[in-house]
């Protein structure tokens, strides 16, 4: 006899179970569960009736118990004969690595129980790539890896969940702010501590926007904002162009697509972004997506934008407001450019604008809506290299996201601090105090919604999606159709992720 | 004659202009070496303000100084290496009658058709099991031989006349001598150019030494280049300053080289 059956989503029944526990939004559904029934509806061909089952309730193992463990009085034990020796691999280079090294030198100066070597693996890409390709011994003892391979460092199985460590020394998570800690965290598992955060900020001239008989305290917040903005900058004469556009995977492009679904208020993949259980596919290409892209393609046809290109350096868009023959008047880009931004423009590259002329707001957004997605990168701890390395590493990382030192951290790099509390603190306080442009990042962070939607897709091949969202984007703003565009993509990165995960 | 001193004048015009099409992009990058951080949009042809405190940026935020030495280490292993190992198994492929000659000569060649990249993750997986990760012998040994370098130096050796082994062989020459006097002396120019390749792939890796180190010591001179190209935009020209002393060492190279070339020509010219 054939039937078809259908088991309903448990998972689903996980989530709504955990909802209101005032936990993170992810991890909150992870529980032992004993009441949940487990039912499976059976539809018989021929009979209109569904026959439902309902089977006694079973109890589910939690997925964190069957992780790697955490066992933090491990380094008690070890560090009595001696500092435990453990290895950092980092992809931060030039100055973000020599602040890297100093409040890492000074933890290692600070006490005799850890001592830290850092190992710096030329970037955010070598470092993930070494990091696949090594086996357990060659592996460090904690790694640095960006926020586009949360699924990959999943799948490595390699790492113990920060939630294992957070949960054994009963850490308290809660003055992290949600929207970077949940970035970090699938099928009810916290992953991973994120470490540097950054976000995408408009950034604009204001002295173009006086010229243009525009406030210059009140940025774009809309894309018709942006649009109609751009348009009274260009025929006004004050600047060429308004809004400069890329599609850089990780800038303009892939990373900022990810941004305006969110803002839309859409997914960016399926089964939720893939935090309740792993994606199988893009939702880009439907009706949102295909307006949204109408609607930047416009900005740039209208004459209102540019489009700069691909943008490898990701420094093409920021060189536009300084292009002498035909500026644009405002670009996105990553909060973590405004300290670079200021002491290129202090150093008069733009003639006749002065470091207080540039003007920082939020991301614009399709209809207002406030928050962002983070970009950045998480402290993943590796297993298997012995509990009191683990631990190590865990003591080292509390240090590193502690309030003083992401007071220090944000102040001196221009990241946004994990924590609520490291802004009251000095340098920091003083910092945002004295130019609250440096505070748009951290506010538009505070500002985003606690929803699956705000925590942005994770996907295995999330980095070679990336590369062919920008591809299409690059075409739409060149003039291609939207939906031919983003269809095509959608295919492609469809065939990504099903060849990644048939590969899991 | 007049019309060719009026050919030769067009001659040198064409090669002048050619000569500044290639030139251009060594002189912008020259210029913008030489070029403070706050100046980079001004002047960017005519250096008018020279600093070294861009290149001295560069030096130490990539690392370039370990990253010298161990690319030229990396480099003369390899090419001194590469070079022996095709004369060596070019000479036999030419000179020694065995069986299965060709046969074996053709999966030598079938090798060519597979792209590193497809063997990289074994080689990378040996490399570790050996325990070669951070060492020069992880850095070199994967490249010691090389089937294009055979090739090359195996159609040499196919031009060389057999009466020349045959006149050897009467004046008691083995192998190893006829090789050493003989062979290799007449295919000086094609040596030189298989060692000057060898040089130039092996300094431009960047994959495979990404791969295999993990520590700042082992750094080789394009990770240290790709650490340099993520500086932010109150630098941008540091990449090119690091560009310019990356690619010092292989102007110098060619410079001596150059002349070892035409000397190898005209040489073997004589000779033949």
């Amino acid at each position: 006899m054939r039937r078809r059956v259908v088991p309903l989503a448990i998972v689903g029944a996980l989530v709504a179970a955990g909802c209101g526990s005032g936990k993170s939004i992810i991890t909150a559904g992870n529980e032992p569960v004993t009441t949940v029934p487990v039912v499976t509806v059976v539809t018989v061909p021929g009979d209109t009736t569904p026959v439902v089952t309902t089977l006694p309730p079973t109890t589910l193992p939690r997925l964190l118990d069957t992780l790697p463990q955490c066992n933090p009085a491990a380094l008690d034990d070890a560090a009595a004969n001696g500092p435990v020796s453990i290895t950092f691999w980092h992809g931060l280079s030039n100055e973000l690595g020599r602040e890297l090294e100093r409040i890492t030198k000074e933890f290692n100066d600070s006490q005799q129980r850890v001592k830290v070597t850092l190992e710096f693996q030329g970037g955010y890409d070598p470092t993930i790539d070494k990091y696949l390709q090594s086996n357990v011994d060659n592996r460090p003892d904690l790694v640095q890896a960006p926020e586009y391979t949360v699924q990959l460092m999943v799948d490595t199985k390699s790492t113990v969940p920060l939630q294992a460590c957070t949960e054994a020394s009963q850490y308290d998570t809660s003055p992290i702010l949600p929207a970077a800690l949940n970035y970090y965290a699938t099928e009810g598992v916290q992953w991973a501590m994120p470490f540097n955060v950054s976000n995408p900020v408009l950034y604009y001239n204001k002295k173009t926007f006086r010229d243009a008989g525009l406030d210059d305290s009140k940025p774009p917040l809309t894309l018709a904002e942006v649009s109609e903005y751009g348009r009274q900058i260009a025929s006004s004469g004050a600047a060429a162009y308004g809004l400069a556009l890329d599609s850089a995977p990780d800038g303009g492009g892939g990373w900022a697509l990810e941004q305006w679904m969110a803002k839309e208020g859409e997914f960016y993949s399926d089964n939720s972004n893939g935090r309740l259980a792993p994606s199988t596919k893009v939702l880009f290409d439907g009706d949102t997506g295909v307006r949204l892209m109408t609607e930047l393609r416009d900005v740039v046809t209208n004459g209102a934008g540019f489009y700069v290109g691909e943008n490898p350096s990701g420094q093409d868009n920021l060189l536009k407001l300084a292009d002498a023959a035909q500026p644009a008047t405002m670009t996105i880009a990553t909060s973590a450019a405004l300290g670079p931004l200021l002491g290129f423009v202090e150093n008069g590259i733009i003639p006749g604008v002065g470091v207080e002329d540039i003007g920082v707001g939020p991301m614009p957004s399709p209809n207002g809506a406030q928050g962002s997605l983070i970009g950045g990168a998480a402290l993943w701890i590796v297993a298997g290299k012995g509990d009191a390395k683990a631990a190590a590493a865990w003591e080292y990382m509390q240090y590193l996201v502690s309030a003083a030192v992401q007071s220090q951290w944000a102040a001196a790099t221009g990241y946004v601090p994990v924590r609520t509390d490291a802004v009251d603190l000095e340098p920091l306080r003083t910092t945002y105090a004295n130019d609250p442009r440096f505070r748009v990042a951290y506010d538009q962070l505070l500002a985003a919604p606690d929803s699956l939607v705000y925590t942005g897709p994770v996907l295995g091949p999330l980095r070679e999606v990336r590369v062919t969202a920008a591809a299409a984007m690059a075409q739409i703003f060149q003039g291609a159709d939207p939906q031919q565009a983003l269809t095509a993509a959608a295919e492609q990165a469809n065939a990504q992720i099903a060849d990644y995960n048939s590969r899991r | 004659m007049r019309t060719s001193s009026l050919r030769l004048v067009g001659r040198y015009a064409l090669l002048a202009a050619l000569a500044i099409v290639v030139l251009f992009p060594v002189w912008v990058m020259l210029v913008g070496a030489f070029k403070p951080f706050d100046k980079v949009l001004q002047d960017r042809l005519i250096p008018n303000h020279v600093t070294l405190s861009t290149l001295r940026e560069a030096w130490r935020s990539g690392n370039l100084g370990r990253a010298l030495v161990n690319s030229t280490v990396v480099a003369v292993i390899v090419t001194i290496a590469q070079v022996v190992t095709s004369v060596l198994a070019a000479y036999a492929f030419v000179f020694l009658r065995f069986p299965g000659r060709v046969i074996i000569f053709g999966v030598f060649l079938a090798t060519l058709l597979v792209p590193f990249e497809a063997t990289v993750v074994v080689n990378r997986r040996t490399v570790q099991d050996l325990g070669w990760l951070n060492s020069y012998q992880g850095l070199a040994v994967p490249f010691l031989a090389t089937a294009f370098g055979t090739f090359l130096i195996r159609q040499v050796f196919l031009t060389l006349p057999k009466e020349m082994r045959e006149a050897a062989r009467m004046d008691g020459l083995g192998h190893f001598g006829f090789m050493r006097e003989v062979a290799v002396p007449l295919v000086r120019p094609t040596l030189g150019a298989l060692a000057l390749f060898s040089f130039l792939s092996t300094w431009n890796q960047y994959l495979w030494p990404t791969l295999t180190t993990t520590k700042q010591e082992w750094l080789t001179v394009q990770s240290g280049l790709r650490a340099l190209s993520q500086a932010q935009i109150d630098k941008p020209n540091l990449v090119i300053a690091g560009t310019v002393i990356v690619a010092l060492p292989i102007f110098v190279l060619l410079m001596v080289f150059q002349r070892q070339l035409i000397r190898g020509l005209t040489a073997g010219a004589v000779k033949g």
